[in-house]
């Protein structure tokens, strides 16, 4: 079921969580609402699970607008940070609370609930958990129990809120590439919400990045990592240098080096950010034509598959981050201390129109 | 028996305290009472404790601090939801007010019901054209014992209900669950044992309850009159042996059903915490 999400606004108190989002989420795809805290993302999730009321705007499910309609007939599922399973119900008890709770009329017999229970728990791989209380469950087992609790009652949307949040960075893993093959088989039009890049970046076919209650970009993975739309999403996913810089008729000035852009061909000297990826700094021993600038490596951080390096500007106070492969470390055998020239590649200009 | 290693010394030393404390506060003045009904052949003993005007004050006793009790756990459980639930303009006040049962010397609390109860009092007046005479009736004695049961009920409940996460109750409605499912299945497992904690306490309180009671009921022999008042009564006719055979039944009774209200929520716990 197709999620459209239309001009949401939300206020609290003088504080304005969502200012006009609109959004759709295509039927089965499994979207990432990414943002840092108190962007909105779990307010606008909230929003879509009833669990909070908009000012303004509506939620339509299929076509049908849900707005008003209240969290128990949304036939969503709701997955919280901090599990909220029921502390005195057996795991069984906590998946089939779902279906004990529904109308005599379209109750299933106590067989069936057993059934489906006990496929639900198989589904989760903890069957073998069913009698235990939650209590006496791992962080990572209760996340996956409170899935198949919210995934019993058949919902058509899966919410989940910072689902892997509380977790440590081991369990996180596992469980965000488990999440990502349930979703494969169940095909259920899924929204989650992260402050983790990384996580949106694996898990997601579609990435919403907000800020400050407004929707920055959406956008596969690779196109919000690879084109990021704003500063805002390029600072946000990965890591970045930033430099100040005029632009001035398709050419952007950075340091001491002429950049040729495709875009601002129009802008007449106007002052601009140029964003440059750790990667995608090279690193000379010898000054190559004009293209690149002096720089002093203040520290090389050699833990891992990549060589992180802290460069300092020679022309001013500015820190630069660079990531090279081993072997380009090894052929270059830096020091600390030592006098390099660095050439930015894939350089992102953003005019400075707040200044 | 299996030598244990403690984490934290001192068993031995705290176990002797604790055993030597309740000895002298409470096990040994108890005794004293048991004690002294020996003074009584059991034949005199039996006809002190099964006297009909004896036998009425027991019924009055306990029937009234259950009904007290159980009226504590309903609305000092709505006070306490009230309390952490929702916020209103003096609050703390109300908050605070809670617990003036406690503090209340208990013949104050009796004298102020029963003005306010009386024919002539505020609320009585209003309820006695209806047919409903609630001072010197055993109706009085119900309100008095609720009275000063109220604190229990609302202390015990208010931090395990501050402590549920809203968060359930949202899982609950999300998952199909209407408000009375969420309240019955999921609200009031989590605020059992706390509530039956709270109505022991009350009840137990109600059943010794003494000083707001004489004023309020009447002290009707066979109708309002209470066990404590007829055991002071005996006291002061110098029958000690025979208060202290009623005292000893009212022992016995109280403890069977704290005994049993202990047991019906250690069964409740363990239910919770099962298979280790």
């Amino acid at each position: 079921m197709s999620i459209e999400i239309r001009n949401i606004t939300k206020d609290f108190g003088s504080f304005q969580a969502l200012k006009n989002i609109s959004l759709d989420v295509p039927s089965g795809e499994l979207v990432a609402l990414l943002g840092p805290s108190g962007c909105g993302k779990t307010t606008l999730l909230r929003i879509i699970a009833g669990l909070e009321t908009p000012d303004s705007g509506n939620i339509l499910f299929h076509g049908s607008n849900a707005t008003e309609r209240d969290v128990r007939e949304r036939e969503v599922g709701f997955v919280f940070q901090h599990y909220a399973l029921f502390r005195h119900m057996s795991v069984f008890e906590n998946v089939a609370f779902g279906l004990r709770v529904r109308p005599k009329a379209t109750r299933p017999s106590d067989a069936e609930i057993s059934k489906r229970v006990h496929k639900l728990l198989e589904l989760v791989q903890l069957d073998w958990l069913a009698d235990r209380y939650p209590p006496q469950l791992s962080g990572g087992q209760r996340q996956r129990i409170a899935l198949a609790r919210a995934l019993a009652v058949e919902p058509k949307v899966l919410l989940l809120d910072e689902p892997f949040g509380a977790l440590d960075a081991k369990v996180r893993k596992d469980l965000r590439r488990w999440l990502r093959r349930l979703h494969d088989e169940l095909h259920i039009t899924s929204v989650f919400v992260t402050h983790d890049q990384e996580e949106a970046l694996e898990v997601a076919d579609r990435i919403v990045v907000m800020n400050h209650g407004q929707v920055e970009q959406i956008g596969s993975p690779q196109e919000v990592y690879d084109a990021p739309a704003s500063p805002f999403v390029y600072q946000f996913l990965g890591n970045v240098n930033l430099f100040h810089s005029r632009v001035n008729e398709g050419r952007a000035q950075i340091g001491g080096i002429e950049l040729q852009l495709d875009a601002h061909q129009e802008t007449k000297d106007s002052p601009a950010f140029a964003y440059v990826r750790p990667h995608d700094i090279e690193v000379l021993k010898e000054a190559d034509g004009e293209h690149a600038f002096e720089a002093t490596v203040n520290y090389i951080h050699a833990i891992g598959p990549l060589v992180r390096l802290e460069l300092q500007r020679a022309d001013n106070p500015e820190l630069i981050e660079a990531e090279l492969t081993r072997e380009r470390f090894r052929e270059l055998s830096l020091t600390e201390g030592q006098s390099v020239f660095i050439r930015p590649r894939n350089v992102r200009v953003f005019l400075n129109q707040v200044a | 028996m299996a030598k244990h290693k403690n984490v934290l010394p001192g068993f031995n030393l705290s176990l002797g305290y604790t055993l030597l404390y309740l000895s002298l506060i409470v096990l040994i003045p108890l005794s004293a009472a048991f004690l002294k009904t020996t003074e009584l052949s059991l034949a005199e003993f039996w006809q002190v404790v099964t006297a009909p005007r004896v036998v009425a004050s027991y019924k009055l006793t306990f029937g009234a601090s259950l009904i007290g009790a159980v009226l504590n756990a309903i609305f000092g459980l709505l006070t306490a939801w009230v309390l952490t639930r929702y916020t209103f303009p003096g609050k703390k006040l109300v908050d605070a007010l809670v617990d003036l049962p406690f503090a209340l010397p208990t013949a104050v609390a009796g004298i102020a019901l029963t003005a306010v109860y009386a024919s002539n009092g505020w609320i009585g007046s209003i309820l006695e054209p209806h047919g409903i005479k609630v001072a010197f009736t055993p109706l009085g004695v119900v309100v008095a014992l609720t009275f000063i049961g109220l604190p229990f009920v609302v202390r015990t409940v208010q931090p395990v209900l501050e402590d549920l996460e809203a968060e359930t109750e949202e899982a609950a409605a999300s998952l199909g669950a209407n408000r009375w499912q969420t309240f019955s299945r999921v609200i009031l497992p989590a605020l059992w044992p706390a509530l039956l904690t709270g109505f022991a306490l009350a009840f137990a309180r109600a059943i010794g309850e003494y000083g707001s009671v004489i004023f309020i009921a009447g002290n009707m022999p066979m109708v309002s009159e209470i066990t404590p008042l007829i055991i002071i009564t005996k006291l002061e006719q110098y029958d000690y042996a025979g208060a202290t055979a009623v005292a000893v039944v009212m022992l016995v009774i109280s403890f069977i059903l704290l005994f049993a209200i202990n047991g019906l929520q250690w069964w409740s716990n363990h239910r919770i915490s099962a298979s280790r």
